[in-house]
């Protein structure tokens, strides 16, 4: 084993090879599995029994799954622009390094660090429709108690608002990184030419920051695709399925009915979902997503 | 006159940045982020309260008495002590692999030439874009089918090879000097051995990065947790704590929710803890990775 500045290093694959082969043992096989078991029937006891296109004609027609499925576009559409905009504004605002910045800093991306538990049961326990800090608060603005999380119509807005909350502090963290990478002097010639800070914004600081608004976007858009540990603890999917999840569903196919090969085919069109929606959210966007 | 206020508001408050003209806008910042802050404060207040001053009239922030009793409760009458143990060994062994691996890993990818080794990255790379929920049930199905369910091998195994762990340290070995490779390989050291002796021991800024930021997400991590563990002493906390949600198990019901909060408050002080102390290191991390792992 002499270190060799040649074309082929061997000491090269022994390095990579304890990352490579966790990562094709628990990562590429169980894709390639999953897809085989998609075109099965197979529970915890027995053998795996073929039966080809049957789990998803059976996913396609069934209304689980629809809604499931429609759910996670709801809950796209209130998360992704509630993280996006919320994020690009408090680091606007902690970049201009006025005084205490810092801990406002640390304020808006802690809740970013702790588990799914906490932010559910927190969430719970606000958006409780009695006793509620939300609802109290609603209710001196003269607004009726709202039943977050218990009625079918609003149970998907409550698991919305506790995900904002928790998944801010990243894009919040990659806004700020890319404020400060946009060079001083296309200010400095901004402020020149007299443009206000308003102006300052839409032209200079908006289109430096394209590609990682584009990142953004694409980063919490598959994260919300994925919504899963807080629909559980929160919800569990009810009112009658009104904030159930692909993925909350997929743990109840194979965990609570044990239908594995059916969940694997659930996944599997959760997988192309998120696929297509990568390209195309790509093509719209037109930038290249760094990493 | 009109220029006289123009020039009050361009003012600067000493020792700051801040204009006199910009002191609203700071309050209201400032304002939003301490409600950002309050559900934390919630959570904490509400877990000292004793039990019958928790449902009250009023939002009462702060509590008319501190007790610990609710911390006791948790502590005493449930398996938590069990369920933390459990997850320090998990995401403890997960973390120190998952950075080993990925140092080693990057180093390669960085630093030596061998054969496919840039589409071997390019796999790695696309893997982020793979929802780790479709290899959830065949990951499922093999652990039980090899009767590792409930083990902590089935906990730490799955979540060792981290792309981001990787991408962390390549991007920090392609900046590192040559020279202090060069010297070594002409004293006739092997690339291994260069690797532990003299790169690994200056990758000490990628290397923190990497574990507080992983260490979280270890320590966070629930689908795959709450899917391979049956029994209950093999829990994890955030697992097992959740059974304190209304909608997963009784306990809300019969404790109140000052236990629920603070069991949930027990459950955030390690990361709470290491992103405070390491702040920095984390924020770098994050916004240098670019990925989410």
């Amino acid at each position: 084993m002499t270190g060799g500045r040649g074309r082929n290093d061997p000491s090269g694959y022994l390095l990579v090879a304890f990352f490579t082969v966790p990562f094709l043992l628990f990562t590429v096989a169980p894709l390639l599995f999953g897809v085989y078991i998609a075109f099965t029937e197979w529970g915890i006891i027995g053998a795996p029994r073929w039966v080809g296109l049957a789990n998803f004609r059976e996913a396609l027609a069934d209304p689980w799954v629809a809604n499931a499925f429609r759910n996670v576009v709801r809950y796209a559409l209130i998360i992704v622009p509630g993280v996006t905009v919320l994020a690009f504004l408090f680091a606007l605002y902690v970049h201009q390094r006025w005084p205490l910045s810092t801990l406002a800093r640390t304020l808006f991306f802690t809740p970013n660090v702790v588990s799914a538990t906490v932010i559910g049961l927190v969430w719970v326990w606000i958006l409780d429709t009695q006793f509620g800090v939300l609802n109290h608060y609603l209710g001196l603005l003269g607004i009726p108690r709202i039943p977050w999380l218990t009625s079918p119509d609003w149970s998907l807005t409550g698991v919305a608002l506790a995900s904002i909350w928790w998944d801010l502090g990243l894009a919040f963290v990659l806004f700020l990184a890319a404020l400060q990478d946009v060079p001083e002097d296309l200010y400095d010639a901004a402020a020149i030419d007299g443009a206000s800070r308003l102006r300052q914004l839409w032209h200079v600081t908006l289109p430096q920051l394209r590609p990682v608004i584009s990142m953004v976007v694409t980063l919490q858009l598959i994260a919300t695709m994925r919504i899963f540990s807080q629909v559980y603890v929160m919800t569990n999917g009810a009112p009658v399925g009104s904030s159930a999840s692909p993925v909350h569903y997929i743990y109840q196919v194979s965990i609570v009915q044990y239908r594995l090969g059916y969940a694997a085919a659930i996944s599997v069109l959760l997988f192309l979902l998120i696929v297509l929606v990568t390209i195309l959210q790509r093509l719209l966007l037109r930038e290249r997503v760094r990493g | 006159m009109a220029e006289g206020w123009r020039a009050l508001f361009r003012r600067r408050l000493p020792g700051t940045n801040l204009t006199i003209g910009d002191v609203p806008l700071w309050a209201a910042g400032g304002f939003v982020a301490i409600l950002w802050g309050l559900p934390f404060v919630w959570m904490v207040s509400t877990s000292l309260k004793p039990a019958g001053q928790v449902m009250t009239r009023d939002v009462e922030w702060l509590p008319r008495e501190v007790i610990f009793d609710n911390y006791i409760k948790i502590l005493t009458q449930y398996p938590i002590a069990r369920w933390a143990f459990n997850s320090l060994v998990v995401a403890g062994v997960a973390t120190a692999l998952c950075v080993l691996f990925g140092a080693m890993a990057g180093y390669a990818l960085a630093r030596l030439r061998f054969r496919g080794r840039d589409a071997l990255f390019a796999l790695f790379l696309a893997s982020i874009m793979i929802p780790i929920e479709v290899a959830v049930v065949p990951l499922l199905l093999a652990f039980i089918k090899a009767g590792l369910a409930s083990t902590y091998a089935a906990l730490i195994l799955p979540t060792i090879a981290n792309v981001f762990a990787v991408y962390i340290f390549r991007q920090f070995f392609l900046t590192f000097p040559a020279e202090l490779e060069e010297a070594a390989i002409i004293d006739g050291a092997g690339r291994i051995a260069i690797f532990f002796r003299i790169a690994l021991p200056l990758a000490r800024a990628p290397a923190i990065a990497a574990t507080v930021i992983i260490f979280t997400l270890n320590w966070n991590n629930f689908l795959w947790p709450l899917l391979i563990t049956f029994d209950e002493s093999m829990k994890t906390m955030p697992v097992g704590i959740a059974a304190f949600a209304p909608v997963v198990g009784t306990h809300t019901q019969l404790e109140g929710f000052a236990v629920a909060m603070a069991a949930v408050t027990l459950l955030c002080i390690p990361s709470v803890l290491l992103f405070l102390l390491l702040q920095k290191h984390f924020l770098r991390g994050i916004s240098s990775g670019a990925i989410k792992a």
